[in-house]
């Protein structure tokens, strides 16, 4: 049915170019000419779908002429080198902006909004069709106050990872559905003999904030933030969700709280846990027969209900033009920006291990049946909490704030109760600061 | 000494090393300075302003940043006199004559920690301390011991780093003392070992004179470098689990990389650099009377 | 003298404790050459193999593939360069604090010696924020620059002891002769200081390569150095201990090899001539 739509809109979209002022088509190579030979500078992360775009370079720059030059970080210093360079007006044409970073690089007029581009017939593909992405997506990922900045690049969302095998072997049919089956059944049967049942990652740095902290708190009913942007983390529902955390590390393997994505990857592929709830871009580790040792037991779910209901841990990357970037390298970026995040690009991009955004990717025939973790990353992405983590320009240093406390509180150096009350205070201090409550500052998150 | 250098001729010599020192070494110490009177954050730099010291005052009352600052000297603490103790240990059993070969071997092995890049440190202790793929644990059970968790346990995780920098810097020490012992009249060496065979007495009344410069350039320099220990812990810990292994160094580099509060972190540095001079001038003007 | 059975279990025990000390000592370098040898699967093995069949797959990745290579030439660049440059400007320096007498040398001494002990993070953000107003981020010549900032002090201090250790007579009788001062510097006492002059140089080099935290703040590609590449593998998502250690093994062999070169000289260098 959609794709009737789609064929319909192209139909209508090229319809209308061709009654346009110009009698011809867009095409990339066309709309490139005027910029070839321009070098766009872009920070990507050492991760799969970074890869996937890397290997498809080649094509646009050919097509093109456009050369894309890109830095590898790892995630840890991303946000810091693309700090550091536009308070410096550095290099960068194209912003990599994580979800949480978007409201950082929009109130510093960092990045520029997508309509600079979409209202220029001569950049503009008709083929654009936002409509296809995600809507919870593409504005969580490229959205600020009613404005879109970038299109959705690397996007994931948590999912459930298991171990089928280690299940039958305990007696289980299905994958747990909810967080109280996890603690209440899953847990103890899963956990003896030197395995455990499940692996939270929550090192001392985004992760804990996001994967660890957060994934605790909205299935839960909890939240950072009330509407009047006070901390929330004090109210019951809260509590509840983070006392839950504290009682199910004992279901975790040891120093937990040193595990990053690698260890908690690491530990479902050897064999060591029986689930983990991760990142879809994982999947291709853990599917791989080289990198993993239970390849052929792997299964994928939707991350298992709080008494608030489904709230997957929300994450992901989208591209944006730089404001620093000249003309042309702006339009140059965003040709590529344009190009890489196209319907036409994502199956290849997602064959390459890429997890694109477009809903019409999904849609086509064995798709689903092909990649194991589809049809719960579509219906991840249809009930997700953009606010899952608040995106403001403030984000980074509560984001300090949490990891310092969240971590404390789970390796007991303080209790939930008193951990949340702190946290809540210097989050609120950061939010005075920045004029949330004296109104200066509208209540965006 | 020569009387009446041109000052010239002193500036010819002199002017090129101190003017490159200058720039490079003063201007940016400056321009730190400068930042500590603001607030001056990296992703709010429309709200630059002059807020005179309250950011040092900020420091001085900030937990984490005397926490950090403690931590750092614990670990100077501790490492310290193990690596005097175990150095020493090295240097007397490198004296005693004989075993030619065997020695040179042990010496050419002992400069090997000291000249390992600090980061490789951090990463080789990755590696090695590994809960489940690290040869360390693997060791220990052969000794029947189970398997302990160094990098996620906030206690462990501190003494790897204190394991590590004694591993690194003993051979230094041991190598400072071993100099230092060699500058023993063979005469008076001989003479006190016929009157006993006890080595602890022929150590602490003939051979220690003779070995205090070298202790005292140890001290000096493993404390300015444990002020300054950054990549080695870096790439280990990055200061976890929790705080538990955040130094100085990397408390900085945290709040002026991470949370990109220049300001904050600027006086921060400022107040390390006080700190290191002050040891600095210490150690120097009491011990050091060479120039 | 009769060797007296005590003298003989003494023997012993001084090789046992050597051994140890051997084995301590270079037990880790091992473990890192052996583990760079193994495939991804075989390094992630628990308990750890230690007979397996290497593989040097991991240094053709890491140099080819993940441009290590680059970095390592980058790091030879920059360490020679900041080197020589120390040393041209050091060792005037250094014949100046030991030969000439004027107010103010002690704590100029004292300045220049105090620059090793700066954390290279009180320097660091200061130094992006200017080097990226004059343009000269990224380039190889900023950290040949700001690497002056520990090599100048080493040249200074471990030279400054070398001149002194000269015979004054030596200058005394060339000045005689009429030479200037620049004359008797280079022609009569840089020649007796050579071997300062090497020590310090191969110092300059061994703390130029190691270092870390200017190299990770101030470049980004084109002059990225090897240490600085070495810490990006350890990003959150994977665990390529093979490649880590390829990595490290390969930054850490040429400061070995000048270090073993330098061995006699290695203590004094460290401690500046503060042994006596």
């Amino acid at each position: 049915m959609r794709y009737r739509t789609s064929v319909c809109g192209l139909a209508l979209s090229v319809g209308l170019g061709l009654g346009g002022a110009q009698a011809s088509e867009w095409t990339l190579e066309k709309a490139a000419e005027p910029y070839a030979g321009t070098t766009v500078d872009v920070v990507f992360l050492l991760r799969p779908g970074y890869e996937a775009a890397e290997a498809m370079l080649p094509e646009f720059e050919e097509k093109t002429g456009i050369k894309v030059n890109i830095v590898k970080h790892p995630y840890e210093n991303a946000l810091g080198e693309q700090v550091r360079d536009f308070v410096a007006g550095g290099d960068f044409d194209i912003a990599l902006i994580d979800l949480v970073w978007i409201g950082n690089f929009a109130e510093n007029e960092w990045i520029v909004p997508i309509d600079k581009f979409t209202s220029n017939p001569d950049l503009l593909d008709p083929e654009l069709d936002l409509e296809d992405f995600f809507p919870l997506v593409l504005n969580a990922f490229g959205g600020w106050g009613g404005t879109i900045y970038g299109l959705p690049f690397d996007n994931y969302s948590g999912l459930l990872f298991y171990n089928d095998c280690m299940l039958k072997d305990a007696g289980f049919d299905r994958p747990p559905e909810t967080w109280q089956e996890v603690m209440d059944v899953y847990g103890p049967a899963l956990t003896k003999d030197g395995k455990y049942a499940y692996a939270l990652q929550s090192k001392r740095n985004e992760t804990q904030s996001a994967d660890s902290f957060a994934r605790f708190l909205w299935p839960f009913g909890g939240s950072f933030l009330d509407e009047n942007f006070r901390s929330n983390l004090l109210s019951p529902e809260s509590q509840a969700g983070l006392n839950f955390r504290q009682e199910l590390m004992k279901y975790m393997p040891e120093g937990i709280v040193s595990y990053d994505h690698a260890e908690a990857v690491n530990a479902l592929a050897q064999g060591d846990v029986a689930f983990i709830t991760e990142w879809s871009a994982f999947y291709a580790t853990l599917k791989n027969p080289e990198t993993s040792k239970i390849a052929d037991c792997l299964k994928i779910a939707p991350e298992p209900m709080g008494p608030a209901g489904r709230k997957p841990a929300l994450g992901g990357f989208s591209l944006a033009v730089t404001t620093q970037a000249d003309e042309k390298e702006q339009a140059a970026a965003w040709l590529f920006i344009q190009w890489i995040t196209s319907k036409a690009n994502a199956l290849e991009y997602l064959e390459r291990g890429g997890v694109p955004a477009r809903q019409s990717v999904y849609e086509m025939p064995g798709v689903a049946e092909k990649y194991d973790f589809v049809p719960a990353l579509v219906e991840s992405w249809q009930d997700g909490v953009p606010e899952f983590r608040p995106r403001f320009a403030e984000w980074p240093e509560i984001t300090e704030i949490v990891q310092e406390w969240g971590t404390k509180m789970m390796l007991g150096e303080v209790s939930v109760e008193e951990g949340a009350r702190i946290i809540g205070e210097q989050m609120e201090a950061v939010l005075e600061e920045a004029g949330y409550y004296s109104g200066e500052k509208p209540l965006i998150q | 000494m020569s009387a009446r250098t041109p000052r010239r001729t002193i500036f010819g010599f002199l002017g090129p090393a101190v003017i490159a020192l200058a720039l490079i070494g003063i201007g940016p110490l400056i321009y730190a300075f400068w930042t500590s009177l603001h607030f001056f954050n990296l992703t709010k730099l429309k709200k630059v302003k002059f807020i005179g010291f309250e950011n040092y005052a900020e420091v001085l009352t900030d937990p984490v940043f005397w926490e950090a600052m403690g931590r750092t000297f614990t670990l100077l603490i501790i490492a310290l006199p193990l690596q005097i103790a175990l150095g020493m240990g090295i240097a007397l059993i490198l004296h005693r004559p004989g075993l030619g070969f065997l020695k040179t071997l042990t010496r050419l092995s002992l400069v090997l920690p000291m000249a390992t890049t600090y980061a490789v440190v951090g990463l080789l202790g990755q590696v090695m301390f590994n809960l489940k793929y690290g040869v360390v644990n693997q060791l220990l059970g052969f000794l029947g011991i189970d398997p302990i968790n160094w990098i996620g346990d906030p206690f462990n995780a501190f003494a790897m780093i204190v394991f590590w920098d004694v591993w690194q810097w003993t051979p230094f020490v041991a190598l400072v003392l071993l100099a230092g012992l060699t500058t023993v009249p063979g005469e008076v060496e001989e003479a006190a070992r016929l009157e006993t065979k006890n080595w602890w007495v022929v150590l602490r009344h003939v051979q220690l004179p003779f070995l205090v410069p070298g202790l005292v350039a140890v001290l000096i320099l493993r404390t300015a470098d444990t002020l300054k220990l950054f990549d080695m812990v870096f790439t280990l810990t990055r200061g976890g689990p929790g705080a538990s292994t955040e130094m100085i160094s990397l408390l900085i580099q945290r709040v002026g990389f991470r949370a990109f509060d220049q300001g904050l972190a600027s006086a921060q540095a400022i107040i390390l650099l006080i700190i290191t001079i002050i040891l600095a001038q210490l150690y120097i003007r009491l011990f050091y009377k060479e120039v | 003298m009769a060797a007296a059975p005590g003298t003989r279990r003494a023997a012993v025990i001084q090789i046992v404790l050597m051994t140890v000390v051997i084995l301590f000592c270079v037990f880790p370098f091992y473990w890192m050459v052996t583990t760079s040898l193994k495939t991804q699967v075989l390094a992630l093995e628990s308990p750890p193999v230690w007979l397996f069949e290497p593989t040097l797959s991991n240094y053709t990745t890491v140099l080819f593939e993940d441009g290590v290579g680059k970095t390592l030439i980058n790091s030879l660049i920059v360490a020679v360069s900041t080197t020589a440059l120390a040393i041209a400007l050091g060792l005037p320096a250094a014949y100046a604090l030991a030969r000439f007498e004027f107010r103010g040398k002690k704590d100029l001494w004292f300045w220049f010696i105090t620059n090793r002990m700066i954390s290279p993070i009180v320097l660091a953000l200061p130094f992006f924020l200017i080097v990226r107003q004059l343009g000269m981020l990224d380039t190889r010549l900023t950290l040949i620059l700001i690497y002056l900032t520990f090599n100048l002090p080493i040249v200074i201090w471990i030279c400054t002891d070398q001149f002194r250790s000269i015979p004054f007579e030596l200058d005394e009788a060339a000045s005689l002769e009429g030479a200037s001062q620049w004359r008797i510097f280079r022609s009569i006492c840089l020649p007796l200081a050579m071997p300062g002059v090497a020590v310090s140089a191969i110092f300059a080099f061994i703390f130029s390569w190691n270092e870390l935290m200017f190299a990770l703040v101030l470049t980004r590609n084109a002059a990225k150095t090897a240490p600085a590449m070495a810490v990006s593998f350890m990003e959150g998502y994977n665990l390529p201990y093979g490649k880590i250690m390829a990595t490290s093994t390969l930054i850490v062999i040429p400061v070995l090899v000048f270090a073993l070169i330098a061995s006699r000289h290695l203590v004094r260098g460290l401690t500046m001539g503060a042994v006596k």
